[in-house]
């Protein structure tokens, strides 16, 4: 369903959305992150990238997994914790990040289904925001079968045409919320449908960074297991794990208990989340660890997206929102290394 | 709605046995689940809780033909497993699961099975051991190598005496005592030494890591072929399904693609365990 909204009315239609917690990006301390929106008023969507990815409010940093506590003949007694969110709409999700949503569902979905993740992901409407122009000089979204316009894992696409948005609702759920907003939405005209395709193709030639030939890079990385490139691409890594904190498309985690009350026992087990860049994260309690090296963990970060998940899922597990390159703090770059890969031996 | 797969049962310690004593301390337990359980196949492992402490993969080792009750030896190491040897018979601990895949013994009918275990490691082919023998008729010989540091951290030592009645055991110790007769030396070299013949024979063993790679090794030399050894994996685990992304060995997740693996499939990924 393809709409257009005059900008002045988009705060006319987020104040119809009754009953959804809105989010949108906003600038605080020279950062953007997503806020709830109280009062639509002045909103704007001129931001560059989120800090943080919108993964969060699915996947969150921290989720309680279960109480426990215990009867008073010491039996322990345990409650569910099932998130139950209001329904919560994410505004000005750049297409980078609504494809890592997909790539989520995969891990979060398969043989064992994760409530906790299901029941935040379904609460969730998703709108994105074509990129005109790059947010940042490290997207590289085209080299990732990605783009500046994708619509993977939205359920709205908006493209700024100036004066309105272009709006193509692409889902069940998105064809909700622009339905709340009815009046509000006109029938898009020949001209709109062609600037569109004007924006959108230029958007794609914006992009600065590339990989070529990234599809080299999975059979490759297979046989540089072993390869000195590693211990050369970490030497300066300080294994502060922001590459996959930021990341939109990183998932691991830890589990452990939070106790409130040791007598009567009470607390939380709560799933954080974790990465493979910190030594803990694979040590045995034996004290043997099988990847013991900020080499062999740089590796894992490359070949877990790279291979691994590309031989299991047929898609790479990055989606070139250039986070891990523009913050990483010694300056490793994962263009630089899969181009090194690419063009190794 | 489908189960929650993080939330555990609750299951109430029925006995609780000493195998070895100090430091790296090893005790049995036998639990029983409260209310509705799960059956398990041989080599599956599954998630300890001590709530306020946290959770630990564990390998079931009893047979699933033992329906009275799961069984998991235990090595005190950190702060979980420490936790689980303070309980006390009729205690209650947390356990989900069953986890991973299992060892495909309806291939194996007819075959010479050889056990070879180091350590703790016996636990996780203890379960296969015990159908095994209690359809032995399936079968052709078994037989069993177990060693261990010394003559006190040997497991299963009232077992291992029984089962002697029915199979070949050779037991080993790292280095001399005084009232030991049996084999001295590493497990790997009590293999060699004793020579099983390959000839219809799968060879199933675990161990510390160092010792299952040179157990592969000797059994190479032996004439064993890759799809004739089978061994089990451990990896620090947290959610026991493929998920929490730390116990990877290369495109597998061992919690959910393993443990078990022939060498023929081990090989092929990277060695990084």
């Amino acid at each position: 369903m393809d709409k257009i909204l005059e900008k002045k009315s988009l705060t006319n239609w987020l104040k119809k959305l009754t009953g959804y917690d809105v989010y949108a990006p906003v600038l605080k301390d020279d950062l953007w992150n997503y806020e709830i929106i109280s009062d639509g008023d002045n909103l704007e969507l001129d931001y560059l990238n989120t800090v943080q990815a919108p993964k969060k409010f699915i996947f969150p940093q921290v989720e309680n997994l279960l109480d426990f506590g215990s009867s008073d003949e010491g039996t322990p007694e345990i409650t569910e914790t099932l998130p139950q969110p209001n329904p919560t709409v994410i505004l000005g999700v750049r297409p980078c990040d609504g494809k890592a949503v997909i790539l989520q569902d995969l891990v979060f979905g398969g043989e064992f289904t994760d409530p906790y993740y299901w029941n935040r992901r379904n609460a969730t409407y998703l709108v994105g925001l074509t990129c005109n122009t790059p947010p940042s000089p490290n997207c590289f979204c085209t080299s990732v079968d990605g783009s500046p316009h994708s619509q993977e894992g939205l359920d709205i696409l908006l493209t700024d045409l100036g004066t309105k948005y272009f709006v193509e609702a692409l889902t069940d759920k998105g064809r909700k919320l622009v339905s709340a907003g009815q009046a509000l939405f006109k029938a898009p005209t020949a001209k709109d449908k062609k600037d569109l395709e004007q924006v959108k193709t230029g958007s794609e030639k914006k992009i600065k960074r590339q990989i070529k030939n990234l599809k080299k890079v999975p059979p490759k990385l297979k046989d540089m297991f072993d390869s000195p490139l590693w211990d050369e691409e970490a030497m300066s890594c300080l294994r502060c794990g922001i590459c996959t904190f930021l990341c939109p498309t990183c998932h691991c985690f830890d589990i452990s208990d939070e106790v409130t009350s040791s007598l009567p026992l009470k607390g939380h087990r709560i799933r954080t989340w974790d990465t493979c860049q910190f030594p803990d994260f694979t040590m045995h309690s034996s004290g043997h660890n099988p990847r013991p090296d900020k080499a062999s963990r740089l590796r894992q970060r490359m070949l877990h997206k790279f291979q691994y998940f590309v031989e299991i899922h047929k898609k790479y597990q990055c989606t070139g929102c250039g986070r891990c390159v523009s913050l990483c703090p010694v300056g490793i770059d994962i263009i630089e290394v899969l181009d090194k890969v690419r063009d190794y031996g | 709605m489908a189960e929650n797969v993080y939330i555990p049962k609750l299951a109430k310690i029925i006995e609780i046995k000493d195998e070895v004593e100090g430091a790296r301390a090893i005790r049995t337990f036998r639990t029983q689940f409260l209310e509705d359980g799960f059956t398990h196949d041989c080599g599956q492992c599954a998630m300890l809780s001590i709530f306020g402490k946290g959770e630990s993969m564990i390998s079931i080792s009893s047979s699933p033909l033992e329906k009275d009750y799961l069984q998991f030896s235990i090595l005190k190491s950190g702060r979980v497993t420490s936790s689980i040897h303070a309980l006390q018979e009729g205690d209650i601990l947390g356990v989900r699961g069953p986890y991973g895949n299992s060892f495909p013994i309806k291939k194996w009918k007819g075959k010479n099975l050889i056990f070879i275990g180091g350590g703790i490691g016996l636990a996780p082919i203890w379960s296969v051991l015990q159908t095994a023998l209690k359809h032995k008729e399936n079968y052709g010989k078994l037989s069993l190598f177990y060693g261990a540091r010394t003559s006190k951290d040997i497991v299963y030592k009232e077992d291992l005496e029984e089962i002697r009645k029915d199979i070949a055991v050779h037991l080993s110790i790292d280095q001399e005592e005084p009232d030991w007769n049996e084999f001295v030396g590493f497990v790997p070299v009590n293999v060699l030494d004793k020579k099983p013949s390959p000839k219809d024979a799968i060879a199933i063993t675990c161990g510390p890591p160092i010792m299952i790679k040179f157990v592969i090794t000797n059994l190479e030399a032996l004439g064993f072929k890759d799809d004739q050894i089978y061994t089990t994996v451990e990896n620090k685990m947290k959610c026991g399904i493929g998920k929490c992304g730390r116990c990877n060995i290369g495109n597998h997740y061992v919690c959910k693609d393993g443990p078990v693996y022939s060498w023929a499939e081990l090989k092929k990924l990277p060695q990084e365990y």
